[in-house]
C-alpha cells in the first residue's frame, strides 16, 4: 500500500503524537522515520520534563501549547499507559537579585495561566540538601520518560493502523496538482497531505518542496546521569534562576521516572545536527555547577553521560530564542510544517497534535473510528508484581521465570514482548527503551548475551543483522567458526 | 510458592560456590542447595578456555572448563542439589531466600547462607570516556563470552584498554582468531597483568603495549570508527599535545572487576570500601551472623587456586557451625591495613588460632618486610623479596588468645 | 652465522630477572642475569626451541554449545602456532564430546594432539 492521505515525516514525539491523534479517525496515515525506532533523535535525549509554562514568553505558541499540553497530559497519560510523576519544581534564588528574577518568572507564569505558583523562603523549601535563599514553587511541573512517551503514542497509533516505516528516509518530494510524491530510500509513496515533523531535518524537508525562509541552528545539550543510590538527594526538580552570564550553564537537577537524577542540559551551538558527543569539559562543568546547588553529590555518583540536540530557529548571535512555527506552507497549503520544536516540545506535543488534526480536518473529511483500540494499561514490570501475579504468569508461560537482566530483574518474556512491538523496531536499543534490560549498573554485561540469543532463536534475526540502534551499528562481525554445509 | 528448607544455601555455582558446597558436604551437611542464574555450572570458568588454572592446587595447568569440571564431578558425586537458571530475587536477615526459575517462585529457608556471587566488569562510564556512543564497545569478559561460547567475533580492528590478565588474554585470543589487534593501552607505567601473560599474549605476537596512556575520546556515529589515546603523567593526568587517533572498529574495556554484592547489601551487610566485598572474620562470616562470603564477591582473586582454598574454608565453617546458636558475642579485633597495605582480609578476628590472611600492597616494591603490630609490639614478620599490587600476598599467622584479649586493632605494614 | 646478544625477561617466577645470553645457530651461551637455574633453562628453551601451550575452539555439530574448547597436549613450537591454528579452524566434531577426548592427532605433523577441555552433550530438541 503506497497511497496515503496523511504522510508524517519524523517519528519523534511530535510525529508520534500527531499519528496517535489521527489514528482515532478513519484515514490512512503513514509515518516515515529514518531511524531504526521511534524517538531516535531529540525526543529520546532530553530532560523528560513536563513543563508548567513559566519559561515561555507570554502570548507565544510555546506558552500556549505548553500549558495546554500540560493539562492534557493528566488524561492522556492514562489513555496510553504512560507514567507521569507530578513532582513539581523549585526555581531557586541565592540572593536578592535572583529573588527579583523569581518574581518576574511568577508574573510570566500567571500571564501564561500557570496555576498555584508560590514564592517561598528557604525554610519552607522541602529540600534539605539544596542551597538557596528563596525559591519559586511550581507544582504543575512533572516528569516522564521521554522515549516511553513517544513509544506509547506511536505503538497505540500503530495498533490503530497507522503505518510506521522505520529506516525509511525521505529523499525527495514532488508536489503535483493534488498530492505529494515522496521518494524514500525504500521506494515511492503518495500522500494528499504532508506533515513535516522532521525535527532537526525540518529544513531539509521544506527545501524539497519550496525555498525555506528560515534556518536551523542545532544546539547540543549534554547530560550526566547519577546512580539510583542517590535518588533521595532531591524530591522535586531544582532549577537555578535563568542565567545571563557567559560560561555559566545554569544546570538543572531533574529526578527521572526510574529513580536516577540527571544533571543538565548544557547549551552549545554546533554545526552538525548529528554531533551527539559528550565532552570532558561539559561533564566537568555540569558536575561542578550541580555541586554548588547540592554540595552532597559525590563524584562517583555519575554513572552515564549522553547528549541531545535541539532544533533552534534563532542563532546564538540572535539570542537563541524563537517561537514554535506551526503552520501550513503558504505556497503549498497541504504541507504542514512544524519548525523549531525544542523545549517545551515534549509537553506541547499532545496539544500541538490536536491542532494539527483540526488543520487536517479542514482539508479532508475525517470521521472518528468506530473501534479505536485503546492502549493496554502498562503492564507492571515483573519485579514490581506481587508474588501471586508472578507465579501465575510463570505458570502460563515459563519464560516469565527466566531472568535475563540481572540488574533490573527483567524476564525473558518481557524482552520478547519488547521485540514484538507493533512498530517493528528490533534493535538492542529498542529492547532497552521498552523494558529497560541493559540500563542497570552492569550496562548490558549479563543481558546482552540473552537478548542476542532471544533475537536469534525466537525472532530468527541473523546475528549479522543484530544492531545497537541503527543499520550500521552492528554488534558482530562474523562467526568464529563458520558452519559448513 | 515452592517452599524448601535446607541447612545451607549457596548463591552462585562458579568455582567459589562449587568449592564451598563440596567442603560443606565433606564436613557433614546434607541439605545443601546451590543456586545459579546460568544454565551451566562453573560460572565464568566456562568461557576461560586458556590454561593456567589449578597449577598450585593440582600440579597441572588446566583450562578454566577443566578446572570447573573437576569440581562439578565431585559436587555431582556428593549428590548436592543444584538449581540452574535460577535467579535470587530477594533475601532477608531471617535467612529466607526468594528465587525464581521456569518452575516458578521459590522460597528457601536456610540455616546458613554463602554468597558466592562473583563480580561484574567496570564499564566505560566508570572512567567517563567522552565522545560518541557507537556499537563496537565491549567489556573484555562479554567479548570473551561471545567468542568462546557463542561462536561470534565482535569486530576486526581491535584496541584493548587495560592490561589486566583478562585484557591480555583477549588480545591473544583475538589475534588467534584473525583479528587485527592494534594494541593494548594501559594507564599505569607497568602492565597490571602477570608478566607471563605480557610475554605470551603480547610479546609473542608483537602486539604493542602503550604504557602511561589512556583513551580520551571515542568516535563513531553508528559503529566505532576511531579512538584517541593520550599519554599521562605520574599523577595520571593527560599530558597536553600527546593525543593521537587510532582507527579501529572494536574497543575492549578491561578496566577491572567489581565484587557483586547487591544481594548482600539488601541485608545491610557491612562492605569494605576498598575491597568492595563484605567485611569478614577468620571464618569468612560477614557482619551478619550465619551469612558467609567467598570467591570474587569477597575480593578479586589472582588465581582460582587461592580462591578455592578460601571457599572451602567458608563451606567448612558454615558446616561445623551449622547448629551453633548465636551465643555471647566474643571479643573481636580489627585488622587494619597499615603502611603500604591497600587492604587485608579477614578484617576481623574473634577466635585464636592459625589465621589465613590475604592482602594487596599499594605499590610494587623489592625486598619488603611484612610486620604485624599489636599494641606497639611486633607479633609477626615475614620477608618478601618482591611485592606488587597485582599479586595477592597470602600468609598464615598465629593469633593468640592474649592478643585478642588485649588489643582492639592490630596493624599490618609493608615496608 | 652471526653471534647475537639477546636479553629476555624470565617469567618462571614473578621476580622477572633480565637474562642476557648469546645465540649463534644452535649454540646458547648464558652471559648473566639469572638468580636461579630455572631461569637459565627458561632462557635456553626460549632461545633455541620456544614452545607454547595452545588453547582454542573447534566447531561442534549438534551440541548444546556451538564450540568446544580444546588444548594442545603438549607445548607447540612457536613457529608452528599459526599453521596449527589454521588447521584446527577447519575441523568440526559431533556431539557428544567428553572432556579429554582427542579431537585431532598429530596436527600438521607436529606430533601434538589437541584434546577437548569441555564436555558437551547433544542438543535437546524442544
Amino acid at each position: 500500500m503506497r497511497n496515503f492521505q496523511v504522510a508524517i515525516v519524523g517519528g519523534g514525539v511530535i510525529g508520534s503524537a500527531i499519528a496517535w491523534e489521527l489514528s482515532k479517525y478513519n484515514i490512512n496515515v503513514v509515518v516515515f522515520e529514518k531511524g531504526s525506532d521511534v524517538a531516535s533523535g531529540t525526543s529520546k535525549a532530553n530532560s523528560g520534563v513536563i513543563h508548567s509554562g513559566i519559561n515561555s514568553a507570554p502570548d507565544s505558541l510555546k506558552a500556549f501549547y505548553c500549558v495546554k499540553g500540560n493539562q492534557m497530559l493528566h488524561s492522556i497519560s492514562k489513555k496510553i499507559g504512560l507514567e507521569v510523576k507530578w513532582i513539581g519544581k523549585y526555581v531557586i534564588a541565592k540572593d536578592e537579585r535572583e529573588l527579583n528574577e523569581l518574581k518576574r518568572l511568577k508574573k510570566v507564569g500567571i500571564k501564561n495561566n500557570v496555576p498555584d505558583l508560590k514564592i517561598v523562603n528557604s525554610d519552607k523549601v522541602n529540600e534539605k540538601n539544596v542551597n538557596c535563599k528563596s525559591a519559586l514553587w511550581v507544582p504543575t511541573a512533572g516528569i516522564v520518560s521521554p522515549y516511553e512517551f513517544t513509544i506509547a503514542l506511536a505503538e497505540n497509533a500503530a495498533e490503530n493502523n497507522v503505518k510506521f516505516l522505520l529506516e525509511t528516509q525521505v529523499k525527495n518530494i514532488k508536489k503535483t496538482s493534488n498530492n505529494f510524491i515522496i521518494s524514500t530510500n525504500k521506494g515511492e509513496y503518495k500522500s494528499d497531505i504532508l506533515v513535516n515533523a522532521a525535527g532537526l531535518n525540518c529544513k531539509d524537508i521544506v527545501s524539497m518542496v519550496e525555498e525555506p525562509d528560515f534556518n536551523v541552528y542545532p544546539c547540543r545539550g549534554e547530560y550526566l546521569v547519577l546512580d539510583k543510590n542517590y535518588s533521595s538527594l532531591v524530591n522535586s526538580m531544582i532549577y537555578p534562576v535563568p542565567v545571563k552570564e557567559l560560561g555559566v550553564l545554569g544546570v538543572h537537577i531533574t529526578p527521572t521516572i526510574e529513580g536516577n537524577i540527571i544533571l543538565g542540559p548544557s547549551a552549545e551551538f554546533i554545526e552538525d545536527p548529528d554531533d551527539k558527543k559528550t565532552t570532558k569539559n561539559m561533564m566537568k562543568s555540569l558536575l561542578e555547577e550541580a555541586k554548588e546547588i547540592i554540595p552532597k553529590i559525590p563524584d562517583k555518583a555519575v554513572i552515564n553521560a549522553y547528549s541531545g540536540v535541539r532544533c533552534k530557529l534563532a542563532s546564538e548571535k540572535e539570542g537563541g530564542w524563537a517561537d514554535f512555527r506551526i503552520q501550513e506552507s503558504k505556497k503549498n497549503p497541504n504541507m504542514i510544517n512544524l519548525l523549531g520544536i525544542e523545549s517545551p516540545g515534549l509537553t506541547a506535543a499532545p496539544a500541538i497534535a490536536e491542532d494539527i488534526k483540526k488543520m487536517i480536518s479542514k482539508k479532508i473529511k475525517i470521521k472518528p473510528k468506530q473501534k479505536f483500540k485503546t492502549a493496554e494499561p502498562k503492564m507492571k514490570r515483573f519485579q514490581d508484581m506481587t508474588k501471586k501475579q508472578q507465579t501465575e504468569l510463570i505458570k502460563k508461560d515459563q519464560r516469565w521465570g527466566r531472568i535475563v537482566c540481572r540488574c533490573e530483574h527483567i524476564t525473558e518474556a518481557e524482552v520478547i514482548k519488547a521485540l514484538k512491538n507493533p512498530i517493528g523496531a528490533k534493535t538492542l536499543s529498542a529492547v532497552k527503551y521498552r523494558c529497560r534490560a541493559g540500563m542497570g549498573r552492569c550496562q548490558g554485561g549479563f543481558c546482552t548475551q540473552h537478548i542476542v540469543r532471544i533475537m536469534e532463536e525466537q525472532f530468527k534475526i541473523n546475528f549479522k543483522n543484530i544492531t545497537l540502534k541503527s543499520p550500521e551499528s552492528n554488534i558482530f562481525y562474523r562467526r568464529n567458526r563458520e558452519e559448513k554445509q | 510458592m515452592i517452599n524448601q528448607n535446607v541447612d545451607l544455601a549457596i548463591i552462585g555455582a562458579g568455582p567459589a560456590g562449587l568449592a564451598s558446597a563440596l567442603s560443606a558436604s565433606e564436613n557433614g551437611i546434607n541439605k545443601i542447595i546451590v543456586l545459579d542464574r546460568n544454565d551451566w555450572l562453573g560460572g565464568i570458568l566456562t568461557q576461560c578456555i586458556h590454561d593456567g588454572f589449578g597449577v598450585e592446587e593440582t600440579g597441572e595447568s588446566m583450562t578454566g572448563p577443566e578446572y570447573a569440571e573437576m569440581y562439578i564431578k565431585k559436587v555431582k558425586k556428593k549428590k548436592i542439589k543444584i538449581m540452574k537458571e535460577t535467579m535470587v530475587l530477594d533475601i532477608n536477615k531471617k535467612k529466607e531466600i526468594t528465587a525464581v526459575n521456569k518452575k516458578g517462585l521459590h522460597k528457601i529457608k536456610t540455616k546458613k547462607v554463602i554468597f558466592a556471587t562473583g563480580c561484574r566488569e567496570k564499564t566505560r562510564w566508570h572512567i567517563m570516556i567522552p565522545g560518541d556512543r557507537p556499537s563496537g564497545i565491549y567489556t573484555a569478559g562479554v567479548a570473551q563470552g561471545f567468542i568462546n561460547l557463542y561462536n561470534k567475533i565482535p569486530g576486526k580492528n581491535v584496541v584493548i584498554l587495560g592490561s589486566g590478565d583478562v585484557g591480555l588474554i583477549m588480545a591473544r585470543r583475538l589475534k588467534f582468531e584473525g583479528a587485527n589487534v592494534i594494541g593494548v593501552v594501559e594507564i599505569l607505567p607497568y602492565a597490571s597483568g602477570l608478566p607471563r601473560n605480557v610475554v605470551q599474549c603480547l610479546d609473542d605476537y608483537d602486539i604493542p603495549l602503550y604504557l602511561n596512556h589512556t583513551v580520551t575520546y571515542i568516535r563513531g556515529r553508528e559503529r566505532l570508527e576511531s579512538i584517541k589515546i593520550a599519554q599521562v603523567n605520574q599523577n595520571m593526568q593527560i599530558i597536553p599535545k600527546t593525543e593521537k587517533e587510532i582507527k579501529c572498529d572494536t574497543l575492549l574495556l578491561s578496566l577491572g572487576l567489581i565484587p557483586e554484592n547487591e544481594l548482600a547489601k539488601k541485608i545491610d551487610i557491612k562492605i569494605d570500601k576498598i575491597t568492595g566485598g563484605p567485611i569478614v572474620n577468620q571464618n569468612l562470616e560477614t557482619s551478619e551472623p550465619d551469612f558467609y562470603a567467598c570467591g570474587n564477591c569477597l575480593q578479586v582473586y589472582d588465581t582460582v587456586d587461592a580462591l578455592s582454598i578460601d571457599a572451602k574454608k567458608a563451606g567448612k565453617q558454615a558446616a561445623i557451625n551449622i547448629n551453633k546458636k548465636n551465643g555471647k558475642k566474643s571479643k573481636s579485633i580489627a585488622i587494619k591495613p597499615g603502611k603500604g597495605v591497600r587492604y587485608i582480609i579477614p578484617q576481623k578476628i574473634d577466635k585464636p588460632g592459625k589465621i589465613h590472611m590475604s592482602l594487596r600492597v599499594k605499590k610494587p616494591q623489592k625486598k619488603s618486610k611484612l610486620t604485624i603490630i599489636s599494641k606497639g609490639e611486633e607479633i609477626f614478620n615475614k620477608k618478601l623479596p618482591w611485592v606488587n599490587p597485582a599479586n595477592m600476598v597470602i600468609f598464615d599467622v598465629k593469633i593468640t588468645r592474649e592478643i585478642i584479649k588485649s588489643s582492639n586493632t592490630i596493624e599490618v605494614n609493608i615496608d | 652465522m652471526k653471534k647475537e646478544k639477546k636479553c629476555i625477561t624470565c617469567i618462571v617466577c614473578p621476580i622477572g630477572c633480565k637474562i642476557y645470553y648469546t645465540i649463534e645457530g644452535n649454540n646458547f651461551e648464558l652471559i648473566e642475569g639469572n638468580k636461579c637455574k630455572r631461569g637459565v633453562e627458561y632462557a635456553r628453551s626460549e632461545a633455541l626451541d620456544p614452545r607454547r601451550m595452545l588453547t582454542t575452539s573447534v566447531l561442534v555439530k549438534n551440541g548444546e554449545w556451538p564450540l568446544v574448547s580444546v588444548k594442545s597436549n603438549k607445548p607447540v613450537p612457536k613457529k608452528l602456532i599459526f599453521k596449527v591454528l589454521q588447521k584446527i579452524k577447519t575441523l568440526s566434531v559431533n556431539a557428544p564430546i567428553k572432556s579429554g577426548q582427542i579431537i585431532i592427532k598429530n596436527v600438521e605433523g607436529s606430533n601434538i594432539d589437541f584434546i577437548a577441555t569441555k564436555t558437551i552433550k547433544v542438543i535437546k530438541d524442544n
